[in-house]
Parts: structure tokens; C-alpha cells; sequence
């Protein structure tokens, strides 16, 4: 057994940025969310694929103008899906969507002009340079050679490629790449930005660096809207993230109000299997009976117990199940993260997955997963 | 839509194809050393068959390079248009293709720039072999307005069957199929013609064949051009042929392009 004393053991009020917001009118949505209000209004999208693959299932949200809106989900949650819908590049089942007041089904064409998109697969092309992938970009949003030179020269300033500039793409390494993308997708200065998993298979070093600049061009008025797997970076980035699991929004609001939502510890308790009997559910029977615990929830590998004094219920925690003879193999103690919020609202752990960069196949369809 | 902003696009996109062309050494190695290597080892192994009794009259030349020039051309037009397809392909892999589409420019553009571009280059490689052929002393007997047509059909039927590739790559989203599918359209649709050999010297099934192979209207056309001279019944075949497989190649890659890029 191995108690992690986290530092945040002490149920420390971790505040994160965007705590003085009132909670509640963000995660309620009780508020009648208006066209003008909203860069984006999404109501009850939904998306099958053939033949009975439910990628999105359902979903309403909206984006307010000048924030940073996150998706938080696993692989497959629906977030890439539901992003390449709204970008226009994937048709819906069902559903309204409007961007900036336009109706994605009316002026598909119009909402390209106004918006960013950078991929999760990169999309450059490498037989170019950095600058003349820049410059075929500008001509796309027909910005004019006058024009374009300047803004094409400042932003590989921005994003850190004047070195690179003129060698071709296909030399670039990953997080080059990833810029150059980033510069792609900001050439024609969008009012909305879309980043589908911004730094998936960056080392931390290159992740932070786009975090930062993410929140430059935010501040410069610019709004994002950013699908995410990871917990850390939707709860430093995200003004509002809607928690999306299976194709379902599971929880939205902001990162504080979610967390706030639980209004306890949480205690998750990794339970040893012992083959013979369902070592779990007798773990939460026993826990439920403890006084001062709130709830007891099963979860894939154990239980997750929600308590207001976590830290002084540790030691009888752990008496009670070696009483009932189940055996621990991990328990951690900490302050309602959005783990805990996503664990909670799904009954499962967020399973974090590196996206492996595709292997090039001599036979056969490469597999992708499903977006 | 702007006209003006079309045009742009498009060549903004045909440049990006010429680029792309160039700086893959390799392309350009096989692009101009294969025609070389034709002409060299099968006019050295074939050159007898042009004092079989009855050659020169079906040929119009008693000279084999003359003739097997055209087989060249369309050998290398064929090839090189199969290779447009993998760029497609590698567009939608590299989700490259992504990045186009969610610009706002018209998706036509895509395809119409890509096309062109296969096209110019499918000319240059034709300049080229002639030049290569001149060297052989093989000269276009139709003079400049020859050369002209020449290049035409050689620009029209690239892109038409280019269109064939494109569709392949579409379809199929493989480069391996597309370049395997390729490769083994190419030479039996080439053997099965009269450009390697005036068609009374074919066997009897492979002269059945042959007569309704595209490729022997566009042998003849070019035969005509390069040797005897103005013959407008065979040009207006290889014309008539060239618009019936570019109908059907464009019509067919259009609709599966559109089906790629609608979503």
C-alpha cells in the first residue's frame, strides 16, 4: 500500500485562475444563450457512422465570444468528430450549428473565412519550406502579396521559425512542424481558432510554450476553442471546457465550478483483486457505513470515496477494509481535480493515450482511429 | 466567388505541384532517364523489324526509331499520369487536404490545379523525348503546326488519364494500390496497341484487342504527325478518343473527389 501524500494532501484551497467567476451561471446554462452572444451555437448534434457508430450523441454547448473553450475527453470521445463538424469539414447526421451567426448548413463558405484550423494530424506540406507553406496559405484566405509578406514574416518571428524558414518541411522536427501548422492556421488572422489537441506528443518543454502562446493570442481578443485530453492543460487554459465522454457531453462549466461541484476530497483506492469474490463492491459497502463519507463510487480499478475531512478518514479507510479483507494496492488523497470531475460524471479513470505518429504500411489501409 | 480569387487559387496550387515535382530528385531521375532507356534497348532490340517486308508501307518509314518514338510518348505519358493519383493520396493522408478545405477557396480549385499541373508536366517530358529523338534523328515530319497538335493531344490525353490515377487514389486512399494498379494498366495497354507495332505484324487476338484500345488512336495520331503527315481521319479518332476517356475519368473523379472532400 503506498498513501501518496500528495501536496495537496492538506485539502488546501487549490485555486486556479478562473476561481472568482461565480460558478453558478456558467455551469447551470440556465441562461438563455443568444446567436449574438455566442461565436459558436451548437444544439443537439449528432453524428453515426456507418453503421451504427454513435461519435456524437446528442450534444449542445456554445462557445462565448473571447474565451478559451476546451473539450476535455479521451480518445474517441467525440472531440476531433465534433470540431471537423463545426470547421466544415464533416458533415453532420443532425443538429444546428451556428458560427458567428451563420448557419453552418447556409454559409459553410463564409464560415471558412472567419476561422482557423489546426488539425491533430499536422498539415503541412513538406516538399515546401516553412515560408512557402506560409505564403500558399495566405494566397488561400486571398490576402493580398503586399499584405501577406509582412504578416508571413512576423509570424515566423512569432512562432520561432526564423532559422527554419527556408529548409524544406519534411526536415523539421515534431514540435517545428507543429508550429509551422500552428502559423498555418493563424495566417488569416481568424476570429475563432480551432486547435484539436494542441500539444499531444510534445515533450513538456514545447507544451508549455504553446500554452503560453495560446493565452497571447487569447488576450489579444482572439477566441480558441481547443479539444484536450490532458486535465492539466484544460484546467490552465480554458475559461469554460465541456467534459465529453462517449460521445456525450458529461459535465460543462468552468474548471473551478466543476471542481467546486464536488464539494469534497476525493479518495480513490485501487483495490487488489483477489479472484473469488467482488473484492469492490464489499469495499464500498464497508466505506458507505464510515461517518463523514459522502459517497462511495466504483470505478474501473476500485472505488472513489467523496468525503469533506479526507485527510483524518485515511487511517479508519484503510482499518475498515483490512477488516473486511480487501487488500490495497494503490489509495491517493486529493483535492476535487478534474479528474475526479470526469471520473465522477463517467464511472471511469481518463485514460490519457499517446498518439503514436503513423507507421507507414506497404499493404493495407492505415488504421486511424475514429475521429 | 471572384475570378480573380479563382485564378489565384488555382495557381497557387498548380505552382505548389511544380514545386513539389521538382524537388523530388528521384521523379525527375526516372521521368527522363526512362525514356532513354527505351529508346536505347528497344530500338537496339527491334530495329530489325523494320526491314520486315511490308514495314515501311504500313509504317510510312523504314526507320524503327521513327516509329517507336510515339510508343515512347505515350509510354511516358501513361506513367507519369499514373503518378498523380499518390499526390492525392498523400494530400489526404497528411491531412494536407484538411488544410485546403477548410479555407475558403473553391473546391474545384483543388482538383482543377492538380490536373493542370499533371498536364505541364506530362508537356515537358514530351519536349524532352522529342529533343531525345532528334538526337536519334527522328524529326516531326508536320513541322512546327504538328509539333503544336502533337503537344496538344499529348496535354489532353495526360490529363485525361490522369483523371483515371486521381480516381484510383481517391477510391482506394492507398498510393501502393494506385502506383500497383498503375503499373499493371500500362504495359499491356501499350503492348495490346499499334504503337510498338503496325498493327498487321500483331497476332490475330492481340489485333482485335487493339482495335479497341485507346492507346492505338493515340499511336496512330502520333504516327501520323511524327511520319507521314497530316492524316485528319486518324487525328480526329485520337480527338474522339481523348474526349470519350476524358468524360469518363473526369466525370468519375469529380464525383469521388467531391464525395472526399463534402465529408
Amino acid at each position: 500500500m503506498s498513501a501518496q501524500a500528495e501536496p495537496s494532501l492538506a485539502p488546501s484551497p487549490t485555486v486556479p485562475r478562473a476561481a472568482p467567476r461565480p460558478a453558478a451561471t456558467a455551469a447551470t446554462g440556465h441562461k438563455v444563450i443568444t446567436k449574438a452572444d455566442a461565436i459558436v451555437l451548437v444544439k443537439d448534434l449528432k453524428k453515426t457512422f456507418a453503421p451504427d457508430v454513435r461519435a456524437v450523441d446528442g450534444i449542445s454547448f456554445y462557445v462565448k465570444r473571447g474565451e478559451v473553450f476546451g473539450f476535455l475527453g479521451p480518445n474517441g470521445a467525440g472531440k476531433s468528430t465534433t470540431i471537423k463538424i463545426i470547421t466544415t469539414l464533416l458533415q453532420k447526421t443532425s443538429g444546428t450549428v451556428f458560427v458567428d451567426g451563420l448557419d453552418l448548413e447556409e454559409d459553410p463558405a463564409k464560415i471558412r473565412e472567419i476561422i482557423g484550423y489546426a488539425a491533430q494530424d499536422v498539415g503541412v506540406d513538406d516538399d515546401l519550406t516553412g515560408r512557402e507553406n506560409l505564403r500558399l496559405q495566405a494566397r488561400f484566405y486571398h490576402i493580398s502579396r503586399v499584405e501577406s509578406e509582412p504578416r508571413v514574416e512576423l509570424i515566423i518571428k512569432t512562432v520561432g521559425l526564423e532559422d527554419a524558414a527556408d529548409r524544406r518541411a519534411g526536415t523539421y522536427s515534431g514540435g517545428m512542424r507543429r508550429r509551422l501548422d500552428l502559423a498555418m492556421a493563424l495566417i488569416s488572422k481568424p476570429k475563432l481558432l480551432f486547435l484539436d489537441e494542441p500539444t499531444t506528443g510534445l515533450d513538456p518543454q514545447n507544451r508549455i510554450s504553446v500554452w503560453n502562446y495560446i493565452k497571447s493570442l487569447n488576450e489579444q481578443g482572439m477566441t480558441i476553442f481547443l479539444t484536450t485530453q490532458y486535465m492539466e492543460e484544460a484546467d490552465r487554459l480554458c475559461d469554460r471546457l465541456c467534459i465529453i465522454d462517449q460521445g456525450r457531453i458529461v459535465a460543462q462549466g468552468t474548471p473551478a465550478s466543476l471542481k467546486a461541484e464536488i464539494g469534497a476530497d476525493v479518495i480513490q483506492i485501487a483495490i487488489k483483486s483477489d479472484g473469488t469474490r467482488n473484492a469492490r463492491d464489499v469495499a464500498r459497502e464497508a466505506l458507505r457505513r464510515l461517518p463523514g463519507v459522502q459517497e462511495v463510487q466504483n470505478y474501473d480499478a476500485g472505488v472513489a470515496v467523496y468525503a469533506k475531512n479526507g485527510p483524518s478518514l485515511v487511517p479508519q479507510m484503510v482499518r475498515m477494509l483490512d477488516d473486511v479483507q480487501v487488500h490495497i494496492a494503490q489509495l491517493t488523497l486529493s483535492a476535487p481535480s478534474l479528474d475526479d470531475v470526469f471520473l465522477k460524471h463517467t464511472g471511469h479513470q481518463m485514460r490519457t493515450e499517446e498518439v503514436k505518429p503513423a507507421s507507414r504500411m506497404i499493404w493495407g489501409r492505415r488504421r486511424r482511429p475514429m475521429p | 466567388m471572384s475570378v480573380s480569387n479563382y485564378v489565384s487559387e488555382v495557381n497557387g496550387i498548380f505552382g505548389r505541384w511544380i514545386k513539389k515535382t521538382l524537388r523530388r530528385p528521384q521523379f525527375l531521375f526516372f521521368s527522363l532517364v526512362q525514356p532513354v532507356v527505351w529508346f536505347v534497348l528497344f530500338t537496339a532490340a527491334f530495329s530489325k523489324i523494320a526491314d520486315i517486308p511490308g514495314f515501311g508501307q504500313a509504317a510510312g518509314t523504314t526507320s524503327y526509331v521513327a516509329f517507336f518514338s510515339a510508343a515512347v510518348i505515350i509510354q511516358t505519358v501513361i506513367s507519369s499520369a499514373m503518378q498523380s493519383g499518390i499526390g492525392m493520396v498523400t494530400d489526404l493522408e497528411s491531412g494536407y487536404m484538411d488544410k485546403m478545405r477548410v479555407a475558403p477557396i473553391h473546391r474545384s480549385a483543388i482538383l482543377l490545379g492538380k490536373v493542370l499541373s499533371d498536364g505541364f508536366r506530362i508537356v515537358i517530358q514530351t519536349v524532352v523525348i522529342l529533343l531525345l529523338g532528334l538526337l536519334l534523328g527522328v524529326t516531326i515530319a508536320t513541322g512546327i503546326l504538328g509539333l503544336v497538335l502533337l503537344l496538344a493531344i499529348v496535354l489532353t490525353f495526360g490529363i485525361a488519364w490522369s483523371g483515371i490515377s486521381t480516381f484510383i487514389g481517391l477510391a482506394t486512399k492507398n498510393s501502393e494500390a494506385t502506383l500497383m494498379i498503375s503499373i499493371l494498366t500500362t504495359f499491356p495497354l501499350l503492348f495490346l496497341s499499334t504503337a510498338v507495332m503496325p498493327k498487321f505484324l500483331l497476332q490475330d487476338w492481340v489485333q482485335t484487342v487493339a482495335t479497341y484500345n485507346p492507346m492505338s488512336y493515340i499511336a496512330d495520331g502520333l504516327h501520323g504527325l511524327i511520319i507521314t503527315g497530316f492524316d485528319w481521319t486518324t487525328l480526329g479518332y485520337a480527338a474522339l478518343t481523348i474526349l470519350v476517356v476524358g468524360a469518363v475519368s473526369l466525370t468519375a473523379t469529380t464525383s469521388m473527389f467531391r464525395r472526399r472532400v463534402s465529408g
